[in-house]
């Protein structure tokens, strides 16, 4: 992985672009490579940049979050999204993982936590809570019952992952996971960023058929 | 309605239908003039009618035969004559031939009986019932007779040939014998076929009509108990009875049986006719519901005194007397309406029919019995009967299409009503939802600026007296540590707002995102043993919050008094109930003198235990203290419940 992390930060609130350069100011070889505060800046600007990670607010004064996540995660799939959100509260978390978000940072977070957010990300984990694997778990059965239902290719859960799932959404965290699974650290936050992307194309999946089935498409 | 009188409401007459009897009406004069140009006397070709004849009696050699007119009805002589008559025919003048050989000649007898028998120059040439035993009962009269005379015979000369005809009569019978026709055989054949066509085939037509109608008006009143159908209904099939006994030649009963009962079922016939007239006129008229009653209940007893008496003469009283009878309650009944103008188009047609038949009625009497100019043989009353069945029929099809319509309309109104009704009920169940979901939200309302006001509310105020206070030296990490806590407050807050559905593993999870890093900052380590279990319905949003104090509560004091180095929380499912235990490896219960300060915390846990449904049980864990919490797994929520406004400790 390279060392330079270009970061792009969506955001209409001031003190966290002074939070975040603040915060870039302990990794010397990261960049801040772009900045919007508007929905309508970021349309237009943040697809073109070179970004490895997105920061993106959902409550833009001017647009939904979503919609920029949605246009993010098509135009730049290898780059990683991360949403900084207030509360963490996984009902408006799941919507911006079906999105396509990777994972999500919680504003009032330490510098050394948002660094250690991004650096977590950037290695391939992804942040989760046991709503928001309950949430998967179920979102996961529903694609199941579904896929049946429309005989197309869905992604789906495999074994691991679902193991994963049921204990993250039973409270444990990754290191007692992997302890229970036999599986290193990393390992367990793969899984979970792998659990992200499939929920995003799935997603996207879902909307293309619901686009075909009302002859948009 | 017609609940209460039995009388469904009456179709509305409009214009239209007012127009129907008077095209009725037509119709029945039409009739009338076709019976009458059809029934009009035409002689035939080279057939004579003979209206004379010698009668002589064979039982009673000494009374010398008399020259009669015909028709000749026993019953009508004084004293009646009975047993048996021969008449002996008048060789029409202008009837002769050249030579019997290849003559076809033969007699046409309308109307004769009760048994006969014809001879030819003193042969047998046709006989009916003549050779039948006693007993049996034989109506030859009820239809005609054509009776081919065999050229072999025939005498050489025309004015030579004796014919006669010899009867058997029965009293009451109207036995005897009608003027008959003698000519061309085939002329003959044609008459006796229009005759028969008329007598018989019409007649059992006529039955057959009225046994249909008065069997449906039977099966609709059976449904609909309408006291017009089984008036109808006894009308038609008494109608009908008589019919038949008129028509068959051999009924399978006595002779005074087919007599009583014909008279019997004729004055019911009359009677009812006459009830379901008033009935439809409006049952006004109380005497004629009396007399028709009257004439059907005194008529058999009248018949039983005439069969005694044998006079036919109380027959005619009685016939007279019914006809009259009918005359006059059919006349009250038109009359009562007239005044009244209340006439609607059934009664119109019932009073035409009624008119037509009475007319049909009267001329036959003239014809047949007072020999007024017409053809005799060709009854009209069985036209008229037929209109009246028909006519009957119309009123039966009339009154229950009434019905039918009133009953569709009757459910029109009902699904009217009951989708009103059901409006209604969906609009104040509608509103009493809405009343419902602004009365939860009012409660959710008032739960959340509880918490706020009491959690961090407060902490935002003990946060900005201590940036305000300006002799206190300001402690930046002292204050974002205040401040985190406050949001880490909004957080948990907001998190027993998220559906997890009773799902205790999450929900414990949930909390420990929260509130594992303060442990881990004060070095405790967290040990998580937490199984999967059944889901709690009592852990709603409420029940989560009062759990999340609870935890927060007992975990404060493991900080505070334990001297803890690690906290073991586990969940486990113990036949019905889920377990929540937490553990410390600190220093065990408290003596007795430390209680009271961490008393009023622990009561707080019990208090909110108790809330979400929880038995609550503190036990020593060598070393520590365990807490264990029980939940019924299909426990519902305390119903009133305001404790949980309660702040924590």
């Amino acid at each position: 992985m390279s060392d330079i992390t270009r970061i792009y930060l969506i955001e209409d609130d001031r003190t966290i672009l002074r939070f975040v350069e603040s915060a870039l100011r302990q990794r010397p070889q990261w960049r801040l490579v772009g900045y919007s505060d508007t929905f309508a800046h970021a349309e237009m600007m943040a697809p073109r940049s070179l970004a490895d990670v997105f920061l993106v607010d959902l409550g833009l004064p001017d647009g939904r979050g979503e919609d920029i996540l949605r246009l993010l995660a098509e135009v730049k799939p290898e780059a990683e999204l991360l949403v900084f959100t207030v509360f963490g509260d996984e009902s408006r978390l799941i919507r911006a993982l079906q999105m396509g978000a990777t994972g999500y940072v919680l504003k009032g977070c330490t510098e050394d936590e948002l660094i250690a957010a991004i650096e977590q990300i950037r290695e391939g984990g992804a942040p989760i809570s046991p709503l928001l694997a309950r949430m998967l778990l179920k979102q996961f059965r529903a694609i199941d019952s579904d896929a049946t239902a429309t005989k197309g290719p869905a992604p789906v859960l495999s074994e691991r992952e679902t193991d994963v799932l049921r204990l993250v959404a039973q409270g444990y965290v990754n290191k007692e996971i992997a302890q229970r699974l036999g599986i290193g650290v990393a390992t367990v936050s793969t899984h979970i960023k792998n659990l992200y992307r499939k929920l995003a194309v799935r997603t996207r999946v879902q909307v293309v058929r619901a686009a075909q089935a009302r002859g948009l498409l | 309605m017609s609940a209460t009188t039995g009388q469904p409401p009456r179709p509305t007459a409009d214009a239209a239908q007012g127009s129907v009897a008077w095209w009725v009406g037509l119709v029945f004069l039409l009739l009338l003039g076709a019976l009458h140009w059809v029934s009009q006397p035409v002689p035939l070709p080279g057939v004579y009618r003979i209206a004379h004849a010698q009668a002589s009696l064979p039982l009673d050699p000494h009374v010398p035969p008399r020259a009669i007119a015909l028709p000749h009805v026993l019953d009508d002589e004084s004293p009646a004559w009975r047993e048996r008559v021969d008449y002996q025919l008048e060789w029409p003048e202008g009837l002769a031939y050249a030579s019997p050989e290849g003559t076809r000649l033969a007699l046409l007898l309308p109307r004769v009986g009760t048994r006969f028998r014809v001879l030819l120059n003193g042969h047998e040439v046709f006989q009916f019932g003549w050779y039948a035993p006693r007993d049996r009962t034989v109506l030859a009269a009820s239809q005609p007779h054509l009776v081919a005379l065999p050229s072999a015979l025939l005498a050489s000369d025309a004015r030579d040939n004796v014919l006669r005809v010899e009867v058997q009569g029965r009293f009451l019978e109207r036995s005897g014998l009608s003027a008959v026709q003698l000519g061309d055989h085939d002329a003959l054949m044609q008459r006796h076929r229009v005759l028969m066509l008329w007598q018989s085939t019409g007649s059992w037509i006529m039955a057959a009509l009225s046994f249909f109608v008065g069997g449906l008006a039977l099966f609709l009143w059976r449904a609909l108990r309408e006291r017009l159908f089984i008036l109808i209904a006894l009308a038609a099939l008494a109608h009908a009875m008589r019919t038949v006994l008129l028509a068959v030649v051999e009924p399978p009963l006595s002779h005074e049986m087919v007599f009583f009962w014909h008279r019997v079922m004729f004055a019911a016939f009359v009677g009812f006719f006459i009830l379901t007239v008033e009935h439809l006129f409006g049952h006004r008229l109380r005497w004629v519901r009396v007399g028709a009653w009257l004439a059907i209940a005194a008529t058999p007893l009248w018949i039983i005194w005439a069969l005694w008496t044998q006079d036919y003469d109380y027959v005619r009283l009685w016939a007279g007397a019914l006809t009259v009878f009918a005359a006059l309650a059919l006349l009250a009944g038109v009359v009562d309406v007239a005044r009244r103008r209340a006439y609607d188009d059934n009664q119109r047609l019932v009073t035409l029919a009624a008119l037509f038949t009475l007319a049909t009625g009267v001329r036959d009497f003239l014809v047949v019995q007072l020999n007024f100019p017409g053809d005799g043989d060709l009854r009209w009353m069985s036209v008229g009967g037929a209109a009246l069945i028909l006519t009957m029929g119309w009123v039966l099809v009339e009154r229950a299409t009434a019905w039918a319509r009133t009953v569709h309309r009757l459910n029109e109104t009902l699904s009217q009503t009951v989708s009103v009704r059901e409006n209604e009920l969906r609009a104040a169940f509608m509103q009493l939802q809405a009343a419902e979901r602004q009365r939860a939200v009012e409660a959710e309302r008032q739960r959340l600026m509880r918490d706020m006001h009491d959690g961090l509310g407060s902490q935002l105020v003990q946060t900005l007296n201590l940036v305000r206070n300006p002799s206190a030296q300001l402690d930046r990490e002292a204050l974002a540590s205040m401040l985190r806590q406050a949001l880490d407050e909004l957080r948990l807050t907001l998190d027993s707002f998220e559906p997890m559905e009773g799902d205790l593993p999450a929900i414990l999870g949930t909390l420990r995102r929260r509130l594992a890093p303060a442990l881990e900052g004060v070095g405790i380590e967290l040990r998580w043993e937490v199984q999967e279990v059944a889901p709690l319905e009592q852990l709603d949003a409420r029940g989560v919050l009062h759990l999340f104090r609870c935890l927060q509560e007992i975990f404060a004091n493991v900080v505070k008094h334990a001297k803890a180095r690690r906290i073991t929380v586990s969940t486990w499912q113990r036949d019905d109930q889920v377990i929540l235990s937490i553990e410390d490896d600190g220093v065990g219960l408290p003596p007795p003198e430390v209680r009271n300060s961490t008393g009023r915390g622990l009561r707080n846990v019990l208090t909110r235990a108790a809330k979400i449904g929880a038995s609550v049980r503190f036990y020593d864990a060598h070393p520590g203290t365990g807490i264990e919490f029980a939940f019924a797994v299909h426990a519902r929520p305390a119903e009133v419940d305001t404790d949980w406004l309660q702040p924590s400790a």
